[in-house]
């Protein structure tokens, strides 16, 4: 690469950097293709799109501090998702392809066969420096912890960053409450212990062993939407009573569930109580 | 209204759709609805004294969707209803600064399957395409495949008129069919080998005849979303064994349906194969 297009390449990165800031971004980054080693043959950002070298990853959208004080906690439910990233990551890669001319793809969200997501977008947004992985699960930032990201695929060589040197997670003060009492505010709230999801232990300042049991975590996360709809489907099915089946059918917990699928009430997630207690963009979750 | 004021206020709605997102605008006379559709699906029976029809293109996939190798992620992101997004804000755009009325064409079915209004219809009335010998979409000369929204107002614009020349077939397509007796999109679903499209080309070089087999084109185009549902639902509903009934319920088909009718993730559609042969719109999925 001579020195001019790598210039221009700089220049690419920011000109979408700027994109992505103006138009609802707090932070975006750029993973090297090459560098998902970790993750398996087929879930890779050449097995998505041929050629490509390199991953833009976006994050923002996060609940609002408003959102967090709520006492009413099916406000949180039904007004935090990713769709906004996701809607910008596929204006970038118009973008991309209109502006420079280079093959663009959104890593699709959710997830496909299997129940697996298409590309890790957490592996991503960990490569492009956006945030890091934390005991509790969520990639966060340093300074804002907790948002939901997006990533697009590109045939653009874009520079790459690196990982974050320092981890988000544990927060300074996580360490020290570690040292003192053997728990975290994340492991506190939900201990896999005492039936809860989350385990892990904290050594030389990092985090170490995690424990995460993402059913039990999905039972709880998941009341409404589609495995509430596939456990109250079974339940009404298989009753005998024909009309406890039909009031079932009727119920608040079915009518909930079905408003949730239509998207019409967004109510995916209904625990976000180890993000709560996070101290990391806890000042972005206080204000007045 | 003069008609230098009338030329200026086109030229301004058409420019804000572009920048509301749209790739392509053109505007029709929706007494040109009289020929084609049956009492009631006419704009001015949807919005009474409607004086014209706007209409707005804009492109599904990316190009480098196009190039995936994984065809589930086109599913996914193959449609991303930026055309519903930008006929609105042309909509809001006529009532508050030209302070006429303006709705949405309601394009998707309301009974049967049949739309109050055909967006394919208006996007040729429109001048922004012309029907093709694959499955009848509509085809615009630079984009080709292409997702329109429409606007219906009483405010009188200019109108365009429709394409002079077919966009499809394609010279290319002629050739082929001249050599081969086929054309790429009937040599990828031909009907009489199981597929869903037939046709011929006349000695002008223009759609003499074509055949497309919705059912068919359905079963293979809509595997997820609300066929696959319904099917899957069907099947579980009548099946006897509870153990067997349960498994279903929970299997990766039936999780996968409920996922695709819940709006996160937009598997509208499974099958993309006559538009990834067409040659129209083909510069512009070619990119670095």
């Amino acid at each position: 690469m001579t020195a001019q297009n790598k210039a221009d390449f700089e220049s690419a990165k920011s000109e979408l950097a700027a994109i992505a800031g103006k138009s609802g971004a707090l932070v975006s980054g750029v993973a090297a293709a090459d560098a998902f080693d970790d993750a398996p043959e087929g879930y890779r950002p050449v097995d998505i799109l041929p050629h490509a070298k390199s991953v833009f990853v976006i994050g923002g959208a996060q609940p609002r501090a408003g959102d967090w004080q709520s006492p009413n906690y099916q406000h949180m439910e039904v007004t935090s998702t990713s769709d906004r990233m996701q809607t910008l990551a596929l204006k970038i890669a118009r973008s991309i392809e209109d502006r420079f001319s280079y093959y663009a793809v959104c890593v699709p969200p959710g997830v496909d066969r299997g129940q697996q997501p298409f590309m890790s977008i957490s592996m991503a947004a960990d490569l492009a420096g956006c945030g890091s992985k934390s005991l509790a699960g969520p990639v966060l930032h340093p300074e804002y912890g907790f948002m939901y990201y997006a990533a697009i695929i590109t045939t653009m060589p874009l520079p790459a960053d690196s990982p974050l040197e320092t981890p988000a997670c544990p927060a300074p003060e996580c360490v020290q409450m570690y040292a003192a009492e053997g728990t975290t505010p994340c492991l506190s709230i939900c201990p896999i212990k005492a039936g809860g999801c989350l385990g892990g232990r904290i050594e030389d300042g990092r985090f170490t062993d995690r424990q995460y049991d993402s059913t039990r975590c999905a039972t709880r996360v998941q009341n409404y939407w589609v495995p509430a709809f596939q456990k109250v489907l079974r339940a009404t099915l298989q009753e005998p009573d024909a009309d406890k089946q039909k009031m079932m059918l009727f119920s608040s917990m079915f009518s909930r569930t079905l408003w949730s699928m239509t998207y019409s009430n967004v109510s995916q997630g209904q625990c976000a109580e180890c993000m709560r207690v996070c101290p990391v963009g806890l000042e972005h979750r206080t204000k007045k | 209204m003069n008609a230098s004021k009338t030329e200026s206020r086109t030229q301004q709605i058409k420019q804000f759709a572009l920048d509301a997102g749209a790739d392509v605008v053109g505007i029709a006379d929706p007494r040109a609805w009289d020929e084609h559709v049956p009492l009631g699906h006419r704009p001015y029976d949807i919005l009474p004294g409607a004086q014209s029809v706007v209409v707005v293109g804009s492109r599904g996939p990316t190009a480098g969707a196009w190039r995936s190798p994984n065809h589930r992620v086109m599913e996914v992101n193959g449609y991303d209803f930026r055309n519903d997004a930008a006929i609105h804000r042309v909509a809001d755009m006529i009532e508050k600064d030209f302070d006429h009325q303006a709705i949405q064409a309601p394009g998707l079915p309301t009974g049967g399957h049949l739309p109050p209004m055909s967006m394919m219809l208006s996007a040729v009335l429109a001048g922004l395409g012309t029907r093709s010998l694959a499955a009848n979409i509509i085809l615009n000369p630079k984009y080709g495949l292409l997702y329109y929204s429409a606007c219906i107002t009483t405010f009188e614009f200019e109108y365009d008129g429709m394409l002079e020349q077919d966009v499809c077939p394609h010279p290319m397509c002629v050739d082929s069919y001249r050599r081969f007796g086929k054309t790429p999109c009937m040599a990828a679903c031909p009907s009489d080998e199981g597929g869903c499209l037939d046709g011929s080309i006349d000695d002008d070089g223009r759609i003499d005849y074509s055949y497309y087999d919705r059912e068919r084109c359905v079963s293979r185009a809509m595997n997820f979303g609300i066929n696959s549902f319904q099917k899957a639902l069907a099947q579980i509903v009548a099946e006897q064994d509870t153990e067997r009934q349960s498994t279903m319920i929970y299997s990766d088909f039936f999780s996968r349906s409920c996922s695709a009718i819940t709006h996160y993730k937009e598997s509208v559609a499974q099958c993309f194969e006559c538009m990834r042969v067409c040659p129209i719109g083909r510069a512009e999925r070619k990119l670095r």
